[in-house]
């Protein structure tokens, strides 16, 4: 059973699921509020995984470290190059 | 760490979705058990927006992708060759 196949089985059996709930397919009269609560979960369960999205990339960028050493040095090297290059001919 | 900028930004995206799932949840499935008469209610729209409001957050987000491929292939034309 590929990755693929495994997937495509789960979001089914999922989504069989939520529609039986949805549309009281097997008549099985469940509390009102929870039928409030099912019909709007595909979305819902994308607007979560949205901001949870979001919020990984977030915090990746505020918590990522600069690395000084490492600029100075590279701005030497690029400076370096150029001139390297000016000498040899290459128009900038 | 990083610093300035990037730090504001970065936690600024992160209030922003916690802010935002806070509300969506409190909207969709906290708000089904309260009672319909009490004052929480006021502060959420009708149940049908909470589906309709991303949906149409989707559609536009689409556009943009759309036009922003759209415009950087035009800008990117080259004439053909005429051999």
């Amino acid at each position: 059973m590929t990755k693929l196949l495994e997937w495509l089985l789960g979001v089914s059996l999922i989504g069989m699921a939520w529609g039986l709930v949805t549309f009281d397919l097997l008549d099985l009269q469940l509390p009102p509020q929870y039928r409030e609560l099912a019909w709007p979960m595909p979305v819902y369960l994308l607007v979560a995984f949205g901001c949870y999205s979001l919020a990984t990339v977030g915090y990746r960028v505020a918590t990522f470290n600069d690395c000084e050493d490492a600029a100075k040095e590279l701005q030497a090297q690029i400076k370096a190059a150029k001139a390297d290059l000016k000498k040899k001919g290459l128009k900038m | 760490m990083a610093t300035g900028a990037d730090q504001a930004v970065g936690f600024g995206l992160v209030g922003f979705s916690l802010l935002l799932f806070t509300y969506y949840t409190i909207w969709v499935i906290v708000l089904p058990f309260v009672d319909s008469d009490h004052v929480i209610h006021s502060y959420f729209l009708p149940r049908e927006y909470s589906v309709i409001l991303p949906g149409v957050a989707a559609l536009i987000l689409l556009l943009f992708v759309g036009t922003f491929i759209g415009v950087v292939t035009w800008k990117n034309r080259k004439p053909k060759k005429s051999d």
